[in-house]
């Protein structure tokens, strides 16, 4: 198994999911009346909170995936 | 592409061509095995095979569901790096991934994993890349002593760091924590202004963080670079996201973190310098559990006084080989197990069998080595050397026990393991709460931090949010969890072998704490397995001393057990046996002898009758004795009735008090035999027992034991480790009492080095507070986290204005660990109340005879 693929792979997703979360939290912060500080410091601490649950998360399942298509082939 | 895989796995039990054939055809069964082929010779299957529709775990399954099984080696290695329970199941999770790896236990506490590999199909190598691919180190465990001082140069090492890292983040912290508490009360007259100053509080903290705290970040990184996480993890977040709002407060106050009055440095700090203690104590503690082991390998002699071509040498402990002729003196310790050949002394066993009193060794008796000779010198034959001897066993057993796992350490695994993840999720939920509802519904300015007078003043809503969901990351770390079981099963197993009893694994510890009901097999185990002279009845005109010298005399050349305890009976006298002139076996009945001139008949009624003689006059002894389970010989001298003598399978000394303390502990005691009814329940009466199975075929026990077990109770079986390996076997707990120094061929979960009945309350006892301690430390452990972590998620903030600061998170962390520890620790004091007896704190009880 080529394990940089399996980390590329693995770092789109939980980065991506980690995004998405942030942003949506920047959005929802929008709707009320917080600060630009408030909304910029949320969202990156709920962007770090986020990849912390979805690395330990993602890269193993990425990683089993991986392995059940090598093994198909 | 080629799928086609090959292993040849070693199979035992095969004995012909029928087994070849039964275990090839199993094995062809199986989807994907195209070739399987047994050589009996060498008793192993080479087998070709799809790896996507099989794997080596199905094979073995099918060899074994034939009645075959596939060997296994087992080896140690030894893991550093671990932190908490996550890092177990990190570890385990990735050896079980590898090919040809039959089972793996990982030992948070003894660092090291204990792996059984199918020869041949798993390699050290894999093995190695598994552990270090998650950012582990591994090493190969050496023999004993030099991984003993490798482990022990490797606690060293890490005390060093930690105390090294305390003596930077403590005072830096206590001056860090001064400066920020300067507007308090009078201390401004005392504290220069400076040192209040947030950039002078920065380049206090830096350091800390830098030097104390990076530890925590490289491992975290590590772990997550591979999707492993641990409680690293949770320092590195709570460390660097107090840090850092720190740093934005004073850099750029303005930027709406709470401004400079919210800079936090001191929690920052603090929370380093706790968890920096907290590993502290960790490192100084946690090698304390493992003091049994350090103890029986610092018993092994390091030479011997080897006897070759009639000289003396002093040559290594390795180097002796079994038959050689040792020479020990007084004070010195023996170095392998053997034989006395020549000489008389004392020897101190106490560290083998828990045996306080030295016991007298004389030729043809066994020493064992690791025992202390105390008063003269011998000569003896080593018998077992290297690895097989006794404290070898002892240590591998131990070992082993330690190593292994409690069924209720497994559920702290799994609850642990997932821990991480869910206190992650919990510190995000917490945030967007506050954030979101929490601070514009009951956030107040004046608000302060528990057990503190700090307020936190004019924080922002992300400021606030973020320090109970940091809070939570803190005060939730699962290291307690961790660490509550095993430290608790090493120091049981250890408290066990100091006491002569061996626990095969957590497991059976965890089964002898829950035993309510113990059943001793009666023959070798309640008693002494040979028959003594118990009584002499001598008819009018005899005296007893008279008729069993002529018995003795009579059956001096005799092989019969009965004859044996005759003679032995008379010996303990010192009454002369005489040789005798004439002998005459009458089967089925008995003997008779001429003796200087008399003619005496020694044998059962039958004899008698046959002999005419009357007897009637003692019927009423005959059914005294009977009705006692004792075996009564009539004896007639010249045609007369001599009298009656009766030899009986006694009880050990330490029976009666055993089956009394058992009952005491409120536990129900039987006993099981093959005998008649009358002889066990004799022997049961005389033991204080009152449940009695007799008559009881061999192969029939285990039976007995499975109605014991229907009627929901949790049998601990007695018994000797060969004969009743069944029966060991289907009880709960099966108790071996040790028949000599093998102790590894012993059947049984539990196996007691001496015969002494009253090990069977020591270890039941043992089991009992190894528990208790298991349960208190999960308590402290679970209790803290169940506690601090609503505190800290502000549950009570809206009622009480009060906050988790991070360092006192740490705090309640670092002491959770600590507690749980110090807890474990307390086990060492811990001594069977039959040592307490001989030791002379306890009075000693008077058992009850029939």
């Amino acid at each position: 198994m080529n394990k940089e693929k399996t980390a590329a792979i693995s770092a789109v997703i939980y980065t991506g999911i980690s995004l998405g979360i942030a942003v949506a939290f920047y959005l929802a912060a929008g709707l009320g009346r917080y600060d630009a500080i408030a909304r910029f410091g949320g969202a990156a601490w709920v962007f770090i909170l986020s990849m912390i649950i979805t690395m330990p998360v993602v890269i193993p399942r990425v990683k089993s995936r991986q392995q059940q298509g090598e093994n198909n082939n | 592409m080629d799928r086609k895989n090959h292993v040849i796995l070693p199979v035992e039990g095969m004995t012909c061509a029928s087994c070849v054939a039964h275990v090839e055809k199993a094995l062809l069964g199986l989807p994907g095995i195209s070739k399987a082929r047994v050589n009996l010779a060498t008793g192993k299957v080479a087998v070709e095979y799809d790896a996507v529709k099989v794997g080596i775990p199905e094979m073995v399954q099918a060899v074994a569901d034939i009645g075959f099984t596939v060997s296994t080696e087992e080896y140690s290695f030894k893991i550093t790096g671990m932190s908490c329970a996550a890092c177990v199941n990190k570890v385990e999770k990735a050896l079980r991934t590898v090919p040809g790896i039959a089972g793996v236990v990982v030992s948070l506490a003894g660092e090291g994993a204990k792996v059984q590999i199918y020869p041949g199909v798993a390699d050290k190598s894999r093995i190695r890349m598994a552990v270090e691919g998650l950012g582990f180190g591994f090493e190969e465990r050496a023999d004993a002593r030099s991984e003993l001082d490798r482990e022990q140069e490797a606690r060293e090492a890490e005390i060093r760091k930690q105390r090294r890292n305390m003596w930077i983040t403590w005072p830096l912290s206590i001056v860090a924590m001064i400066g920020t508490m300067r507007e308090m009360w009078i201390l401004d007259t005392f504290i220069p202004e400076w040192l209040g100053s947030n950039y002078i509080l920065l380049l206090l903290t830096t350091p800390v963080i830098v030097f104390g705290g990076w530890q925590f970040f490289v491992k975290s990184w590590r772990g997550l670079k591979r999707g492993v996480t641990d409680m690293n993890l949770l320092y590195a977040t709570g460390i660097g996201a107090s840090y850092l709002i720190a740093v934005i407060n004073t850099v750029w106050p303005d930027a709406g973190f709470g401004g400079p009055q919210a800079t936090f440095y001191e929690s920052a700090a603090m929370l380093t310098a706790f968890i920096v203690l907290g590993r502290y104590l960790e490192a100084l503690t946690r090698g304390r559990t493992s003091e049994a082991i350090r103890k029986l390998i610092s018993l092994q002699a390091k030479t011997a006084r080897v006897i070759r071509d009639g000289r003396e040498a002093e040559v290594p402990v390795d180097e002796v080989q079994a038959g050689d002729i040792i020479s020990v003196r007084p004070g010195e310790s023996i170095p392998v197990d053997g034989q006395v050949s020549a000489g008389y002394s004392a020897v101190d066993e106490s560290m083998i069998t828990g045996e306080s009193i030295p016991v007298e060794k004389k030729e043809g008796d066994e020493v064992i080595g690791g025992t202390i000779n105390k008063t003269g010198s011998f000569k003896f034959t080593a018998t077992k050397v290297g690895k097989e001897t006794a404290l070898a066993q002892i240590i591998k057993m131990v070992e082993d026990a330690q190593g292994s796992k409690a069924p209720i350490q497994k559920i702290a695994d799994v609850v642990a393991g997932h821990f991480i993840l869910g206190v992650h999720l919990l510190g995000l939920a917490v945030f967007l709460f506050w954030f979101f509802f929490g601070y514009a519904q009951w956030f107040t300015p004046d608000s302060t931090f528990l057990l503190s007078t700090t307020t936190i003043g004019s924080i922002g809503v992300f400021g606030f949010a973020m320090l109970l969901s940091l809070t939570v990351l803190v005060i939730s770390c699962p290291c307690a969890v961790g660490l509550a079981t095993p430290s608790a099963i090493m120091a049981g197993s250890g408290k066990g072998a100091e006491n002569g009893i061996l626990f095969k694994g957590a497991e059976a510890i965890e089964s002898t704490a829950k035993v309510n009901v113990v059943v001793f097999d009666k023959t070798g185990t309640l008693t002494k397995g040979e028959p003594s002279l118990t009584d002499i009845v001598a008819a009018s005109g005899f005296s007893g001393d008279e008729i069993l010298r002529l018995a003795a005399s009579a059956e001096n050349n005799s092989e019969h057990p009965l004859g044996e305890a005759i003679v032995r009976g008379a010996e303990e006298r010192n009454l002369e046996i005489i040789p005798v002139s004439a002998f005459n076996a009458v089967p089925g009945h008995g003997i008779e002898a001429e003796i200087e001139g008399y003619r005496v008949l020694l044998g059962n009624r039958r004899l008698m009758q046959q002999q005419g003689i009357d007897f009637a006059a003692h019927l009423e002894n005959v059914g005294e004795l009977e009705s006692a389970g004792k075996t009564v010989m009539f004896m007639g001298i010249d045609g007369q009735f001599a009298g009656l003598i009766a030899v009986a399978d006694t009880l050990k000394e330490s029976s009666v008090e055993a089956v009394y303390r058992l009952k005491q502990m409120g536990i129900r005691v039987g006993m099981i035999t093959g005998d008649n009814i009358r002889t066990a329940e004799a022997i049961a009466r005389l033991a204080g027992i009152d449940q009695v199975l007799a008559e009881v075929l061999p192969e029939d026990k285990a039976n007995e034991v499975v109605k014991l077990q229907k009627e929901n109770n949790r049998v601990a079986m007695v018994g000797d480790g060969i004969n009743d390996a069944p029966a060991l076997a289907q009880a709960d707990v099966g108790i071996a009492v040790g028949s000599g120094t093998d102790v590894a061929k012993e059947t049984g979960d539990v196996i007691l080095i001496k015969g002494d009945l009253r090990d069977v309350v020591a270890a039941l006892e043992v089991g009992r507070a190894t528990m208790r301690k298991v349960k208190q430390n999960l308590f402290w452990a679970f209790g803290y986290n169940s506690l601090g972590i609503p505190i800290a998620a502000g549950l009570i903030y809206p009622w009480t204005g009060w906050i988790v600061s991070p360092q006192l998170a740490a705090l309640f962390m670092a002491l959770s660990s600590f507690s749980v520890t110090m807890n474990t620790l307390l086990l060492k004091g811990f001594k069977p109340t039959i040592k307490k007896q001989e030791s002379g704190s306890q009075t000693p009880i008077e058992p009850k005879t029939a």
